[in-house]
């Protein structure tokens, strides 16, 4: 199946050359979950705060839908 | 004047000068809402500058901040209440100053000490909203955690780099506060460690906090209950999600 990612902020940085504005797709199994998501393109779960699919605030064990839109928010503190 | 001549004036039906635009969007009756408000402002740095700023000019009538810290040359960039003159001066008594000056209708405590677990409760007491202006997630979870104990809406914002977040916070909202605030004091940081806190973030910021609060307290319009307005604007995104 394939999922749209979406990167926040400082996570962009590590989003792929082609992706524009942090947005790409990715391929995975059937059945995986956003944990699953987070290894397969670079991005360590400590730099995750916030998950979203589908604009709806989820979890690291959410299993994922083709045609999902993942959206990973680095932790903002400031003040 | 006098917040009594100003309410007394309202409820006889002549809007104060001061007032006059404002009218239109939150009515007689919400001009008199605000002006019997009770609301606390944690911080007065980047946010709560620009928030107490704005709840002055809005008719809060009562505003409690609290602030242990003092002006430095680095806060200069984007902490409204931070000149040249004050530098060295507590954010909380700086705070109290400007407010004196811009509206004498509102009843300004300052509180120059930060928020901890053994004051936090008698520093909230009496308080209809609080306003967090805190700069770490950390200090963030304590006060959430005390406002919910206590049942006063919080006006949660925070800001990194081209970043900010807003979401409010209603006693009976049940937000995962362990999820929204975790503990950054240790290897996670937030993304201002890195990208540092310029002159509009904190602006934009706390203008989407402060009408939170004038929703809140007016009851007009529909607060971020249960969502998180997040925007970036380096790319213009502006995106209000959905908190389970």
């Amino acid at each position: 199946m394939n999922i749209e990612v979406r990167l926040y902020a400082t996570l962009r940085e590590r989003a792929p050359a082609e992706a524009e504005l942090g947005v790409f797709a990715a391929a995975l199994p059937a059945g995986s979950t956003v944990g699953d998501l987070l290894p397969s393109i670079n991005i360590p779960v400590a730099e995750v705060q916030m998950i979203m699919v589908n604009g709806i605030g989820r979890e690291l064990d959410t299993v994922l839908q083709d045609s999902d839109r993942v959206g990973l928010f680095p932790p903002v503190g400031g003040g | 004047m006098t917040q009594e001549n100003a309410v007394r004036m309202l409820e006889s039906g002549t809007i104060p000068a001061r007032y006059q635009k404002n009218i239109g969007t939150i009515g007689v009756d919400g001009q008199l809402l605000l002006l019997k408000a009770k609301v606390a402002v944690v911080g007065a740095g980047g946010l709560g500058g620009n928030i107490i700023e704005l709840l002055t000019r809005q008719g809060v009538g009562f505003l409690r901040i609290i602030d242990g810290d003092c002006f430095a040359g680095h806060n200069l960039n984007r902490q409204l209440l931070a000149t040249e003159r004050n530098l060295g001066m507590n954010k909380a008594e700086a705070a109290v100053r400007r407010i004196a000056d811009v509206n004498s209708d509102v009843v300004a405590e300052a509180v120059p000490q930060m928020l901890d677990e053994n004051n936090a409760a008698e520093f909230l007491a009496g308080i209809e909203v609080v306003m967090d202006a805190l700069d770490s997630l950390s200090a963030r979870r304590l006060l959430a955690r005390t406002a919910r104990a206590l049942k006063i809406p919080m006006i949660h914002g925070a800001i990194g780099g081209f970043t900010g977040r807003v979401t409010t916070l209603l006693p009976e909202g049940g937000a995962d506060l362990e999820k929204l605030f975790p503990d950054n004091s240790g290897e996670v940081k937030g993304i201002e460690s890195i990208l540092g806190n310029p002159a509009t973030t904190p602006a934009l910021t706390a203008a989407l906090q402060v009408q939170e609060a004038v929703k809140v307290i007016t009851g007009i319009g529909e607060p971020l209950d249960r969502q998180m307005l997040y925007f970036d604007t380096q790319f213009n995104l502006f995106e209000v999600l959905r908190l389970k």
